[in-house]
């Protein structure tokens, strides 16, 4: 074994983790040459020394800053639970007048014929010729474009205020249901207040694993027109580790018709990813 | 301590915190912000920095909870976030004028003609810590997440995204860069 081979192992001799097999080899060459025994010996004091640093210790204000974040983080997760389940017993309650009320009474008609046509559809006839399979097979796909739209367009008709406690309502991480997520995918993408999109986009956290969530998240971004909510969203992609997400970071960290806070942003998260 | 949490693992911990039992989160920081710290603290080279960024590592935790994966290592991941916290630190630091730390001073070298031994061991380990701030960032990070944090070169090289054998070449380059600042400050001091 030659100097240069032997100070390559110097590494495993130093770090007692790698010690092991072929070690012994740099050790006979230690033992027969002093010029890698100063280079060796330099090396090893410097970590004597590294691992003679004293630890230095935390102050108090560490300890209680984090438990009375973590306190803050419990009550606003409580707070969220009270709303949906304060939510779940006035719908119970005030069930009968939706019932009652006309313009339920439609949309529940429009959703049934609707979600009938959705979730059962008629089997094609016999004989049907492949021209008119593939013309049923788009009408059906506008049917349910207008399904999700007249979906949609229901929840619109409700304050910010009603919309933001549906997004409440939402957070059950352990029960995710994919009409939920579509309707909250709905009002990041189409909701006209920053509030209600921000809100959602924090709903859609629990599913960030999903890669419908993601890639809706990815599609909604360059058309947000509110930088706050992009930046959001650019975090958003960032926490989940979507790689998807790159070009159009890189699209928008070039361009200089998007917000500075939004580029920078998107630097950011290019750095990360 | 809660005797429940006590024997679980730290991945265990983990993933309740993500299931929503935040209570477990308080374990977590009680088993690592020690470490947490104190490699903060040789990292950045001030108290008042590694604090902050401490901090926010755990609140990055708390946020970002649902991206913890079944198969990760927690403390991998804490020391991922650690590092992106810096890097946060250091770009707002480069951009804001450096203030005073009062309780970095304690660590200048004593002056006191009868400081004797316990000044030169100071002396020892101010020269250490500034030998330590004049290595490239990146060779003094993986320096100390060799040398300190309990982590294998399989979790080093996660935190750092690079390969297990790039992970050994960087840090015994940096063992080697730090053992010449530190013997030529050596040098330096004597003289």
């Amino acid at each position: 074994m030659n100097c240069s081979t032997a100070q390559e192992r110097f590494a495993d001799l130093l770090d007692g983790r790698l010690a092991g097999a072929g070690t012994a080899e740099v050790r006979a060459h230690l033992a027969s040459c002093p010029g890698c025994q100063r280079e060796y010996s330099a090396l090893a004091q410097t970590l004597t020394a590294l691992d003679a640093l004293p630890a230095a210790k935390p102050g108090p204000a560490l300890r209680k800053n984090f438990y009375a974040m973590l306190e803050e983080e419990k009550n606003s997760a409580a707070s969220i639970s009270a709303a949906v389940i304060r939510r779940r017993h006035a719908a119970r309650v005030s069930l009968w007048r939706w019932i009652l009320a006309p313009v339920a009474a439609g949309a529940l008609a429009v959703g049934a014929f609707l979600a009938g046509t959705r979730f059962a559809p008629p089997a094609p006839a016999p004989g049907l010729d492949p021209a008119t399979r593939q013309e049923l097979a788009a009408l059906r796909k506008q049917v349910d474009s207008v399904n999700q739209l007249v979906n949609f367009s229901l929840l619109q008709q409700r304050s910010t205020s009603e919309r933001l406690q549906s997004v409440l309502a939402s957070v059950d991480a352990k029960n995710p249901n994919p009409k939920v997520i579509t309707d909250l995918i709905g009002l990041l993408a189409l909701d006209p207040s920053t509030n209600v999109r921000l809100s959602a986009l924090d709903a859609l956290y629990p599913h960030a694993d999903q890669q419908v969530v993601r890639t809706s998240v990815l599609a909604t971004l360059p058309r947000d027109p509110s930088p706050l909510v992009q930046v959001a969203m650019i975090d958003f992609l960032v926490a989940a580790r979507d790689r998807e997400a790159a070009p159009e970071l890189e699209r928008m960290a070039r361009s200089e018709t998007v917000d500075r806070a939004v580029r920078d942003a998107a630097k950011r998260g290019l750095a990360q990813l | 301590m809660d005797p429940a949490t006590d024997t679980l693992s730290d991945h265990e911990l983990m993933l309740a915190v993500r299931d929503g039992e935040l209570d477990a989160l308080g374990e977590l920081f009680e088993r690592h912000h020690g470490p947490l710290y104190g490699f903060l603290v040789k990292f950045t080279g001030s108290r008042t920095a590694a604090e902050d960024i401490a901090q926010t590592v755990f609140q990055r935790m708390l946020k970002y909870r649902h991206t913890y994966r079944d198969d990760g290592s927690f403390t991998a991941w804490m020391y991922h976030l650690a590092r992106r916290c810096a890097a946060d630190h250091f770009r707002k630091s480069n951009a804001a004028p450096a203030a005073t730390d009062p309780a970095e001073l304690r660590h200048h070298a004593d002056d006191a003609p009868h400081a004797g031994d316990r000044a030169a061991t100071r002396d020892d380990h101010a020269l250490l810590h500034t030998a330590l701030k004049r290595l490239d960032r990146d060779d003094r990070e993986v320096l100390l997440l060799s040398r300190f944090q309990e982590l294998s070169f399989n979790e080093i090289a996660a935190v750092l995204e690079c390969s297990v054998g790039a992970a050994k070449v960087r840090a015994h380059r940096a063992l080697r860069e730090l053992r010449d600042t530190y013997f030529q400050l050596q040098k330096e001091n004597l003289s």
